[in-house]
Formats: C-alpha cells, structure tokens, sequence
C-alpha cells in the first residue's frame, strides 16, 4: 500500500501586508514504503513549503488551501492536532535545514530523546537509556555525549544527532530538508552514507529535498523536480540521469561537468524564478528556456505520465508522440543555455604570467590569553604560494583549514607572525604587514574582497547607484556626471544591462546572482590588481553558479587581475582556478595546475576531497 | 566551575571598589565639615564663631591620622556594622535608624516585584502562545497604556479613592497602635497599611515584564527547536513551557535579580506618597535634610544590594543557560 499519498496539494501564504502567493500549486505525487525520493528545486520553489505542509508544520500566514494528504491510509489533511499528535515522530519524523538551532539550547541531549520516546512509546527509565544509546551507535557518536548540551557538539555532530532523533521510534517516513547544508564537504558526505546505509537498514521511506542534485542523485530511488510550486518532473534516479524529460532538470543536471576532463563544460540558467503572487499564462519555465514553443506562452503544461515517470513540459511530450522525426524535433540530453567553458590551455599560458603576490613561509600563531595561561593554535604554518596577473589560485580545504586566516593576512587585516607576503604593485613591491590608517587604504586599494553571502553585503537602505559610488569617491575623488558614468560602466562590466535599469534599485530587489554582481562590481570599482573571493558562489543557487564563475573568469582574462578564489568544492576550483593549494590544518598538502591535481591527487586529504563531491556522472 | 569561582572573585573585587569609593568621595570634597554644619545652623550671613566649630568637631570627631590609617580604621569600622550617628535622629546610630525601616521595605517590595515579575512573565508568555489573539491584544495595548503612567501618581489617585473618599484604607504610615512584633493585630495592620502602596507597585512594575516576555518568547516561538518539539508531537504545553518560555524566560532572569538589588532603596517616591516608613522614605528625607552618615550608609547598602543581585543573577544563569558557562570558561 502507498505509504504517503498526496493528491493536488495547495499551500498559499496570505501576508497582511502584500498580495498573496500560491508557494504550493496543485502537487500530486506519493511514497511507496521504504523509498527513497529525492525533492530538488531552488530557493524559492516552495519545497521546503511543501515538506512542511506534509509534516502539517505550516505556519500563519500560511495555509493547506487545497488537496489531501493521505498518510498510510489515515487523510490527515485536516486531522485534528490531537490525533495528529500521535503520529507525529512515531510514524512521520524529520531532520530539518538548520539543524544547528533545532535543539533546545538549554536542556541536555538525553532529555530531548527522553520525552519525544517516552511520549509515544511505554518504554521508561532505564529502557529509554539504553534505546539512546543504541541510536548514538547507529549514527557513530559516542554515547557519552548523551549527557551534552547542544553547544558543547560541533555542527556535524549535531547534524547526527538529529538523525539519531529521528530514528528514535522506528518511523515510516522520515523528511530530510537539506540537513547537510552548511555543514563541511566531508562531514556532508559522511552523512549522507550514513543515511543510506541505515534507511536500507531499516527500511523507512525517505523525502529528501535539497538543492543539489547531484547529491539527489547518488541517493535517491526516484526524483521529484520541482519549480515555482509546481512538480516538473518526476522520475527514476537513473531515467533522470539518462534521459531528463524537463529542460529545467538538463539546466540542473548542466551545472554539473566532469572536473577530470581537458576541457569542462558547465551550463546555467539565464533569469530567475517567476514572481508567485503574479497571475501568469503558459509554462513558467518558458521565459527561461530554449527550447520553449509558442504553445508553452500560451497554455500550461499539465504533469502527465512519460516514459514511464511524468513531466510537464510541451516539448518534451510533443517529442515523444513524433517519435523524434516531427517537427520538433529529438529530445536532446543537454540545456541549451549559456555555457561557461574552462580548458586546460588556458591555465598553462596563465601560469607564466608575471607575479603580482608572493606568499613566503608564511605561518600565523593565535594567542589567547586567559589570566595566566597563554594557548597558542597555530593557524597557517609555513604556507608558500605565488599569485599572478591574469590567473586564478584556488585555495581549497575545509572550514577550520587555514584559508580564512591566510585571506585575512593577505589583505592586511592580520599580520604574519612568520614569513613575509609581498605585493608587486604598480608602486614597487611593498611588504604586506601591519597597514594602518592610509596605508592600509592605499593597499585595499589595489585589493579587494568579494564575500560569501552577497545578501548581508550590499547595504538595504541605499540605491545601488550609491552603493557602487562609494569606492569611486572614497578611493577617486569621482563627482557628479563623472561618477555616474562610471557606475553605469560598472554595471554594465558585470551585466546588469541595462544600467540606468539598475542604478536606481535597492539590493534586496535583485536575485542572488544579480546581488553577487553588485559585490563584484563594487570591488572592480577601485580597479583592483588582486581579488580575494571567499566562497563567491556557495550561497547561490546551482542553475546560477556557472554565471558568476563566468564572470570572474572574464574578469581575469580581460583586466589582468589575480584572483584568490577560496572554496572547498573543487568542482569550481577546476571551473575558475589554473593553479590550486590545499590546505589542511594550515599546512599545504598539496599544491600545482589545477587539473594535475584533480586528475592525480597525491595526497589523502584532497582524494577525501574529492571523493566527497557528488558526481552523477 | 571556574565560571562560578570568576563571577564571585568578580563580586569580590567590586565590592572593595565601591567601599573605597565610598570612602574617598567624601574626603574629596572641598571644605571643613565642621565649618559646613556651623554655617548652616547659623544661617549664611553669620560670622563664624570658632567656639561652636570646635565643638561640632568635638561631636563629629576629628580626623588627625594620615589618610592611609582613616581608610584602615573606617574598613575596621565597617566590618563592625558602625556607621557612625544619624544627624537628623541624632544621636541614634545609622544602623539603628536603617534596621528600623529595612523591613517594612523588604517585605513591601520584594513582595510587590516577585508577584510583579511571575504575574508579569506568565501574562506574556501566554500573550506570546496566544499571538493576534483577543487575549494579547488586551494585554499588549493595555500594558502599553499603563506603562505609561508612573506608580507614585497610581499611587496618588488610590490614595484619593480609597483611602480618602472610601476610607477602605489607612492613608498613611505602617501601623497604628499595635505592638510591633509576630502578634494578629500588628500583622493585620501592616497588611492594611501595605496593600495601597503595593498596589501602586503591581499596576505598573508587571509591565516590563510582560512586553519583555512576550516579545522574546514570541522571537522563540519562531526558532526551528520550537518546530521540531512540534513535529515530536509533543504536548502543546510542553511546548510552551519547557521549549519557548524555558528559553524566553532567560533574559529577564537577569533582570528580575538586578529588581530584586534595587529593593534595598526602597520604592521612594511611592513611599513618600504613603508615608510608609521604609528605606526609601529614608533615603528621601537623607537626601533633605542632608544628613551625611544616614546617606552614606544608605547608598552603600544599596550598592551592595545591586552587586549581590548581580552575583545571583550571573550564578543563576549560569545554571539555566548552560552556554554562558563555556563562553566564558
């Protein structure tokens, strides 16, 4: 019997202060016991909504405004909270995104078992012990931590904790809602086999939404595509991979390319998501997409059975129906987008380029004083590298590795406690270390930085014309029709085309990508000789990543800046970087032409590395 | 446990601070207080007359020692409780006058700000449970409203109904004609003469507490543990209670302990309004009638109050929020 079955689902958010938006519209699909079903979709495509309408965890303004929720034969659509109660952890449990704050900060681990166990089960005492324990072992913790408070475990620790939790009373349905996100490459990997390995275990079923989908992709059974509350595609792990019916799932699948290869293709998706509080006509895809026919503008594609899953794209059933000899054509495999393109001859020429950083033995000790008693953590130690014109260096390790403190001592913020950085300038070289008040500002002029989360670094409060000219009159002493012709230039140099469209809107208008390119374009405005980007692309979406990557990339090649690209996905370190250094606990482990590198890493740490990244292919 | 050895090694060093500040700031002023006292009994256009300021320094006692042996002796002297004589009850000691007020003002106001602060955090956090319901809304705008007034002119407007025009209450002082001590009389008019003045105290104090409850309680209503403690399908009232108002009740501990040292200086201006003879009374009339060694005894009581409240508080989030012991330990 069908373990969860939803039938035309509807979730709508009915803000009081703006129009109202349908998050979930009309979703069928259902879970068969034991299955495990992936749920992928960007921010904004109502799948986390969807997942936390089927737990019935929405909250006002939000609402089920239509359809059913069949769970194991009971409708629980509108089940009471009381009966609802009851099947709550015992048959349906969750892991959620932010596992980090989903325990209570201030009750130790134990008892957070204690009472979802003792509430649904007669197991007491020491019975209820021993169950902890055993659920600790399943997911490789220590039972001694039963006794910690959540604070006291680190983040991965916590992630599995949380699975622990979920696990706790044998349930039939667990929800995962990007219960890695956040946390490191490797640990991220690690649980996810431990998913895997305990659902065949046990045998519950599993809706795992996520992002990635190529993380989707090496666990789930089938795939549940999603976009703008709708499910696009439905279909086997394998079909999906093989055969993609939905051109948003080749743009996705796009994202991804082999790093190994000479030369690596990735694709991405132009444009964002629709507006769903804005009445639209045809598919909602359609604006995006390239393969699009006059009848996608006009009526919209319903989910109907393909090849053995289920899609809803026009051309894609068109297609099917001729055969392959019609009109429209084969179905093609690919997105037939925008590409981004990266060789490994461009790298060679890269490397002979003229250096304009050098980085030399250096080594970084942290002091922490605490009454007497100095403890000393040394954070890089003795790390050498050169960074030329017209290249990019990527810096890869995991969080804790070093990388953030090298960035920190490379734009003048810390100072080397050994060893020397030396920036070739247009001035001279010139030692980089302990810069204060003018000099520091003549060197941040000639360096700047492009941080990860392009949604907390573009002030809310101000147009974007006055974000950009601030560097041009701090560092130019630009004014009046100057400075706005040089704004609207810089727009345009990340395309944000066009200009006189964006210089007089707010950031938190734009998209992520869009935001992204206003960060870039701030740090361009100074003209910079090095760029130092932590993580630039990390809290984009996949379909948009390449785009900014892409950017970059025509950043280096056409103004001859050094780019320190810092990440611990080495996918896009092969997509950007010509050169890249691991790091791990501060030292360099391994270091040489990017692809070298991924092609035959000596060294286990970046083999763990590269082992971690999802590869469908 | 270094948490709690450095909190109190913390109260250790800042109480010498106070004392000695307590100390130095009077002998940092200009002028003879002698000289001072002559003057103001005379009245300002006087000659001095040396006769009486030797006299006044007779009464008063004259320091001759170098600075470093006053600061000995005065440590030794507030060691054993003697603050010296109240000029205005003269010649009672300070501590005798001080005893005599501390506990009509303990009982009155520490029973005022415990009511207060459990009526408070109660009223919040279940307006922050029952969020955009008829029962918050009454309760938000209606503490809006009422935190707007201040208790002495509660106080005031209760005084006039009634103790005035109803004559339900004594308008003012702490008992009548009873013995003082654990007899029914006594007990019986104290409460009497009690109950208007904490009444000023319960309309308005509650308030801050409830605002305050409300809103970080409403803050973790919103936290993913809140979510999850849900989907554990626990009880609603576990939810509430030992997940968001375990949680939101955090912040205000610190300030409930932070009252509670204020109730050392008495409710001031609600006593004066009653005449209710505690230490805030006191503390007025010191401050008028200038009476030096009263004032000084006072304001040190009151210091030591708020650092003792301080300690508590640290120690006792310590032991609610397990995170302040590592993020400092």
């Amino acid at each position: 019997m069908t373990l969860l079955d939803v039938r035309d689902l509807s979730v709508r958010y009915e803000p009081k202060a703006s129009r109202p938006l349908d998050a979930v519209q009309g979703v069928t699909f259902s879970i068969e016991p034991g299955e495990f079903v992936g749920l992928i979709g960007e921010s904004g495509s109502g799948k986390t909504t969807l997942g936390t309408a089927l737990l019935r965890l929405l909250q006002r303004p939000g609402r089920i405004s239509g359809g059913s929720i069949e769970f194991n034969g009971t409708d629980i659509t509108s089940l009471p909270e009381d009966e609802l109660r009851s099947l709550r952890w015992r048959d349906l449990s969750t892991v959620f995104q932010s596992s980090m704050n989903s325990l209570n900060p201030v009750v130790r681990v134990e008892a957070q078992f204690r009472d979802a166990i003792e509430q649904h089960s007669s197991l007491r005492g020491e019975a209820v012990t021993r169950r902890i324990r055993e659920l600790f072992d399943m997911v490789i913790i220590d039972p001694k931590f039963m006794s910690a408070f959540p604070h006291e475990l680190s983040g991965g620790m916590r992630q599995r904790v949380n699975l622990a939790l979920a696990l706790a009373l044998d349930p039939k349905f667990i929800l995962l809602d990007e219960p890695t996100t956040g946390l490191d490459v490797v640990v991220q990997h690690s649980i996810l086999e431990n998913v895997r390995r305990l659902q065949a275990e046990q045998g519950f079923a599993v809706l795992f939404i996520s992002h990635d989908i190529g993380t989707v992709l090496d666990l789930s059974d089938r795939i549940l595509v999603m976009y703008a509350g709708r499910i696009v595609e439905d279909q086997t792990a394998g079909a999906l991979l093989r055969r993609p019916l939905h051109p948003y799932t080749k743009g996705l699948l796009g994202s991804y390319g082999d790093p190994r290869e000479e030369t690596v293709k990735i694709t991405y998706v132009p444009g964002r998501p629709p507006d769903l509080s804005r009445e639209m006509t045809g598919c909602s895809f359609a604006p995006r997409c390239p393969e699009r026919i006059e009848r996608c503008l006009e009526t919209d594609p319903p989910l109907l059975p393909l090849l053995g899953g289920r899609a809803a794209c026009h051309v894609a059933h068109l297609q099917h129906e001729e055969g392959g000899a019609g009109p429209h054509g084969e179905p093609k495999r690919g997105f037939e987008g925008p590409q981004f393109v990266k060789t490994a001859d461009e790298s060679r020429s890269a490397l002979a380029n003229e250096v304009v950083l050098s980085v030399e033995n250096v080594s970084k000790v942290f002091e922490r004083r605490r009454g007497f008693t100095v403890t000393r953590t040394e954070a890089v130690s003795d790390v050498s590298f050169e960074l030329r014109r017209g290249e990019v260096t990527a810096l890869v390790g995991q969080s804790g590795s070093g990388k953030s403190t090298l960035a920190k001592m490379i734009t003048g913020v810390e100072t080397p406690t050994e060893g020397r950085i030396v920036f070739h300038g247009p001035d001279g070289d010139k030692l980089v270390s302990g810069f204060k008040g003018r000099a520091l500002r003549d060197y941040r002029s000639n360096v700047q930085m492009v941080f990860q989360d392009p949604y907390s670094s573009i002030n809310p409060a101000k147009r974007l014309g006055y974000v950009l000219s601030r560097p041009l009159v701090n560092y130019q002493g630009l004014k009046g029709e100057e400075l706005r012709e040089r704004v609207k230039e810089l727009l345009e140099r990340v395309a944000l085309t066009p200009a006189e469209r964006f210089i007089n809107r707010y950031g938190y208008e734009l998209s992520g990508g869009q935001r992204q390119r206003v960060i870039i374009a701030k740090a361009l405005a100074v003209e910079p000789e090095i760029i130092v980007a932590d993580e630039p692309i990390s809290s984009l979406d996949v379909s948009i990543r390449a785009e900014i990557l892409e950017l970059l990339n025509d950043l280096v090649k056409e103004n001859d800046v050094g780019i320190l690209y810092i990440t611990h996905d080495l996918l896009s370190a092969r997509m950007l970087s010509d050169e890249v250094i691991v790091l791990n606990n501060g030292k360099v482990v391994e270091k040489g032409p990017t692809l070298g590198v991924i092609r035959d890493p000596k060294d286990d740490y970046t083999r763990t590395l590269l082992d971690a990244i999802p590869n469908p292919f | 446990m270094t948490y709690f050895a450095r909190k109190f090694g913390f109260f250790l060093a800042t109480l010498w601070a106070v004392v000695t500040l307590n100390f130095l700031i009077p002998r940092l002023q200009p002028g003879d207080p002698a000289e001072i006292m002559v003057k103001r009994m005379a009245g300002k256009d006087a000659a001095l007359d040396q006769a009486q300021v030797e006299a006044m320094r007779a009464m008063l006692g004259t320091p001759t020692d170098s600075l470093w042996h006053q600061y000995i002796s005065y440590l030794g002297e507030l060691i054993h409780g003697n603050f010296g004589l109240s000029y205005t009850y003269y010649p009672f000691p300070v501590t005798e006058v001080i005893a005599q007020a501390f506990w009509w003002t303990v009982v009155l106001v520490t029973i005022a700000q415990v009511l207060s602060f459990v009526g408070g955090v109660v009223l919040g956090a279940y307006a922050a449970w029952r969020r955009n319901s008829r029962f918050d809304s009454v309760v938000t705008l209606g503490s809006t409203f009422l935190g707007t007034l201040q208790p002495f002119w509660i106080g005031l407007l209760l005084l006039y109904v009634f103790g005035y025009s109803l004559g339900w209450f004594p308008t003012s002082g702490g008992y009548e004609e009873a013995t003082p001590g654990w007899n029914w009389p006594f007990i019986q008019e104290a409460v009497s003469h009690a109950f208007l003045p904490a009444l000023a105290l319960l309309i308005v104090t509650p308030i801050g507490w409830i605002l305050g409850m409300r809103n970080t309680m409403i803050m973790n209503l919103g936290e993913d543990y809140i979510r999850l403690a849900k989907a554990k399908g626990l009880p609603d009232r576990d939810v509430a209670l030992k997940y968001a108002a375990r949680n939101a009740l955090l912040p205000s501990v610190t300030g409930f302990a932070l009252a509670l040292g204020g109730v050392l200086g008495g409710a001031i201006l609600v006593e004066t309004v009653f005449d209710y003879p505690g230490m805030g009374r006191l503390m007025g009339e010191a401050v008028e009638q200038k009476d030096y060694p009263l004032l000084q005894a006072l304001m040190l009581l009151t210091t030591v109050g708020v650092l003792l409240a301080n300690l508590v508080a640290d120690l006792l989030y310590g032991v609610l929020d397990p995170r302040a012991r590592r993020a400092e330990g």
